[in-house]
């Protein structure tokens, strides 16, 4: 790398940053790396599991806002894991939270409390 | 001096005035008359040959754009629930109505974005790696465009321009490691966060940022 780079990379990192507002409004604890390791191998399901646990019970003792989703992702998994109760309870975190979810969240604990022979939602495996 | 020259003199004067300049802006009306609060990613259309493209970049979109101060609808959960009827064809999905998912999720606004480029591409000795995204928002209310952004993203391999043919040798040796393995994680966060957080070509706050409904200045 020559002189003139080294220079010049970080002036140009400076002009592009001064474009962009970053926030950090939320914290999201390793939600994004182990969604895409379970994309990777669905066999990581449990990292996914415990990571979306970790965000809520870390936003929980901060006293923190938990990102938007993360209480209806980590109910869906539970869903699927066949824990119904378990789940409805998360989902309606998730609505007392955002409110914005209501619609979406009431028809997945209509779901959720289907009793078992009715038409389950999905397979117990992901 | 040429046309040509003449836009690039004009372009490098527009990248090193950055932020002061008046740079190119969207038409940010259809969105403002709308004020949406909340944003559905749909199933993604990969136009690469990398099958494993749209999860992967599923797992980078949520995150901008909550911190960009909307509600973000459980992006794992919905393209479950979406394949559980039937929509998982994401050419399918974005080419139906927003409005009916919005009757199924509540949704103000639905995000569609497409993969363009998802690449590695081995040139002699050096290795590009390439994302390119379209990104568009519609109202779920009128199906109205509210948003629409194009970002490409391109890495190269620090070139060592120091070693002879042990530098030489070394960058075939980078050049094979990426791409057996590129990383793409990495430029489609760069990707989003340059779609959503570049004033006059990005999202305006959304409403759990304090700058909800503030910033027509920039938007």
């Amino acid at each position: 790398m020559s002189l003139r780079t080294l220079i010049l990379s970080p002036l140009i990192l400076l002009v592009a940053a001064g474009c962009v507002t970053q926030h950090q409004r939320y914290d999201w604890g390793s939600y994004d790396p182990s969604l895409y390791g379970y994309y990777k191998n669905p066999a990581n399901v449990g990292e996914l599991s415990a990571s979306l646990k970790a965000v809520i019970d870390a936003a929980s003792a901060n006293k923190a806002a938990i990102p938007p989703g993360i209480y209806a992702e980590y109910g869906y998994l539970q869903l699927q894991q066949g824990k119904n109760s378990a789940a409805i309870d998360l989902f309606k975190q998730e609505e007392s939270h955002w409110p914005e979810s209501k619609i979406f969240m009431d028809r997945m604990i209509k779901v959720a409390s289907t009793p078992v022979g009715g038409t389950p939602p999905r397979s117990a495996a992901p | 001096m040429n046309f040509k020259s003449k836009i690039a003199l004009l372009s490098l004067v527009t990248l090193f005035a950055g932020c002061a300049s008046r740079p190119p802006r969207y038409d940010y009306s259809q969105f403002r008359t709308e004020g949406p609060r909340s944003i559905l990613v749909v199933p993604v259309i990969n136009k690469s040959i990398d099958v494993n493209a749209p999860d992967y970049f599923l797992a980078t979109i949520a995150t901008p754009l909550a911190e960009r101060g909307y509600y973000v609808f459980p992006v794992n959960m919905v393209k479950s629930v979406l394949a559980d009827d039937g929509l998982s064809d994401a050419n399918l999905v974005h080419a139906g109505d927003p409005h009916r998912l919005g009757e199924l999720f509540g949704t103000d606004a639905v995000m569609y974005i497409s993969i363009e480029r998802w690449d590695a591409k081995y040139v002699v000795l050096a290795t590009t790696v390439t994302v390119e995204l379209n990104y568009t928002l519609k109202s779920a209310h009128t199906g109205q465009v509210l948003w629409k952004n194009h970002q490409i993203v391109a890495y190269q391999p620090q070139q060592n321009n120091g070693g002879g043919i042990a530098g030489l040798v070394a960058n075939a040796i980078a050049a094979a490691i990426t791409k057996a393995a590129p990383n793409y994680m990495p430029l489609a966060r760069q990707a989003n966060s340059g779609a959503i957080n570049v004033k006059g070509m990005g999202l305006p706050a959304g409403p759990y940022d304090s700058l909800f409904g503030k910033d027509s200045v920039d938007y």
